[in-house]
């Protein structure tokens, strides 16, 4: 019973608010331009359309190409279910833990890699080289600033993580912490093709990396694979928020509004980071495809960092 | 208390880092600025905390000079000297940026290691504080070795006095006025010769490359 209920609350919740960070980001960087731009619900509508039409797939194209949306979409899903919106609805255990979540959506990459070039378009190809090198570069980074917070809470599952960071007061006055912190934010840029590494905005074919393999797709399975990315940021987004802001010690009820609360500040913590994240949007040029290392290297130095720290402070005490 | 001075000193190591992966001597001067400010921030909650447990107020006032000097007036005249140079080359590093970052990681280890060995006072007890602001020093001087115009190599002396001044800051918890006083002139001093140097080497050669300088040898 815990088990559904977590399920359905963690899927319920993941798929309708991730296109609403996509709204928001577009939102706040149409207002920093003077534009109106396009409604905050524009992405639902989109899918929603997406989803009613049929799909044209490439005579040319193997197997690989229509499996691939299914693949990302579910591993993407998977993902979600790995790392709790709220400590208050777990379940009884979750089969999986750090590396899982990000073998998973490395796995779902990989298969976005090969469609791509499974059709043989120019773009598809360039793309997905883009994305290998990038996804490389960010990977030690991601697995280093999670297993910091892991040594420091002694468990590298997501959720007794969490429950761990909920007894650690205001986690971002500490040395360690605030090193995550910026690390994990530097890896979102980079995983949901934000604008130092790729333009969201753009199809112009020099700089596009996600776009660039989501070319060929049209239909329902352009639904799939933009949801699916869409999955994919809120949950680093997600991971971001409950590791470095918990929220649930502060709700002293129980019940069904402990629940509905803990969820309301949650989505309030996803809109402050998605705001956050178009501010970094805004004040950001892209950068030029090989600069990327350097950017990469920072992040990966502030997750090592953190975790030097953590030795330094002499690991018990923290 | 210590708490917030942890995540401060970490957040000026983290800010020679960036200097480190800056590009251009605009960004230098920027970031250099950035870490200045973090500093009279560590210094003020210092001195507020020093003045009102023992009543002395002369490390707020070293707290006012930093922002007048290192936040305002040094940038400000560093802009000024490169505003007046001519010839503009921005990418100046000899090593490429990722592995000047990482030699950076292996100095903080380098420092951590050396500080656990220590005699004294503190021996055996490793401050995060002095581990961290220690570093500073060694990347300035790397960030020094690694860059070839002048301006860049300003910013790195500039680093070094940050990381020695912040070292001090965190193992004294307020140096003696006299002191501190004497370094700021030193400094200005220095920085003032350095620009007017900058501008000499700039009309000579038509570039602030110091590479250019051996062609006086005979």
């Amino acid at each position: 019973m815990r088990n559904i209920v977590y399920i359905v609350v963690q899927i319920l919740v993941i798929m309708l608010v991730s296109p609403l960070v996509n709204g928001i980001i577009r939102k706040v960087k149409a207002f920093s331009q003077k534009r109106k731009g396009a409604p905050l619900l524009q992405m639902y509508f989109d899918l929603f359309k997406l989803f009613k039409k049929n799909s044209v797939v490439s005579d040319v194209s193997s197997w690989a190409f229509k499996v691939t949306p299914y693949i990302f979409f579910s591993t993407a899903l998977a993902a979600a279910l790995l790392v709790p919106v709220s400590t208050i609805v777990t379940p009884q255990e979750i089969p999986g833990d750090i590396i899982m979540l990000v073998s998973v959506l490395a796995l779902g990459r990989f298969f976005m890699m090969i469609a791509a070039l499974d059709t043989a378009s120019t773009f598809g190809g360039m793309g997905s080289s883009r994305e290998a090198m990038i996804s490389s570069l960010i990977e030690p980074s991601i697995l280093v600033s999670l297993f910091t917070v892991g040594l420091i809470c002694q468990s590298t599952s997501m959720q007794q993580m969490m429950e761990a960071m909920k007894g650690t007061g205001i986690p971002l006055f500490h040395p360690v912490y605030i090193m995550v912190f910026l690390a994990l934010f530097t890896i979102i840029l980079a995983e949901t093709s934000r604008i130092p590494v790729d333009d969201p905005a753009t199809h112009l074919e020099l700089t596009m990396v996600h776009e660039a393999m989501l070319l060929e797709y049209s239909g329902r399975h352009l639904a799939l694979m933009e949801l699916g990315a869409a999955i994919k940021q809120l949950v680093f987004i997600t991971v971001l928020v409950n590791l470095i802001f918990p929220h649930d010690q502060l709700i002293a009820i129980t019940g069904i509004s402990a629940v509905v609360l803990s969820l309301f500040l949650y989505l309030m913590k996803v809109i402050f980071i998605s705001i956050a994240i178009a501010f970094a949007e805004v004040f950001t040029v892209k950068f030029r495809f090989f600069s990327i290392p350097n950017l990469a290297a920072l992040s990966f130095i502030l997750s090592f960092l953190g975790f030097l720290q953590y030795f330094v402070l002499g690991g018990s005490n923290v | 208390m210590s708490n917030y001075f942890d995540a401060l000193s970490v957040l000026i190591l983290f800010s020679s880092f960036i200097l480190m992966a800056n590009k251009r001597i605009k960004s230098y001067i920027k970031t250099f600025r950035i870490q200045s400010l973090l500093i009279a921030l560590a210094a003020g909650i210092m001195g507020i905390k020093g003045s009102f447990e023992e009543g002395r107020i002369d490390i707020l006032v070293v707290c006012l000079l930093i922002v007048v000097l290192k936040v305002i007036f040094i940038p400000n005249l560093l802009n000024k000297t490169y505003a007046n140079i001519e010839y503009k080359v921005e990418k100046d590093f000899i090593l490429n940026i990722p592995i000047l970052i990482l030699m950076c990681c292996a100095l903080v280890v380098f420092t951590y290691f050396s500080l656990s060995t220590i005699d004294g006072i503190n021996a055996g007890i490793i401050n995060t504080q002095v581990v961290n602001s220690v570093s500073v020093i060694l990347i300035g001087l790397l960030f020094m070795i690694s860059r070839k115009k002048a301006i860049g190599q300003i910013v790195g002396f500039l680093v070094i006095e940050n990381g020695l001044y912040i070292t001090a800051l965190f193992s004294t918890h307020g140096m003696p006025f006299i002191v501190d006083v004497g370094i700021f002139i030193d400094v200005i001093t220095a920085v003032m010769i350095l620009g007017f140097m900058v501008f000499r080497i700039n009309e000579k050669f038509e570039s602030i490359d110091i590479d250019k300088l051996n062609n006086l040898r005979g």
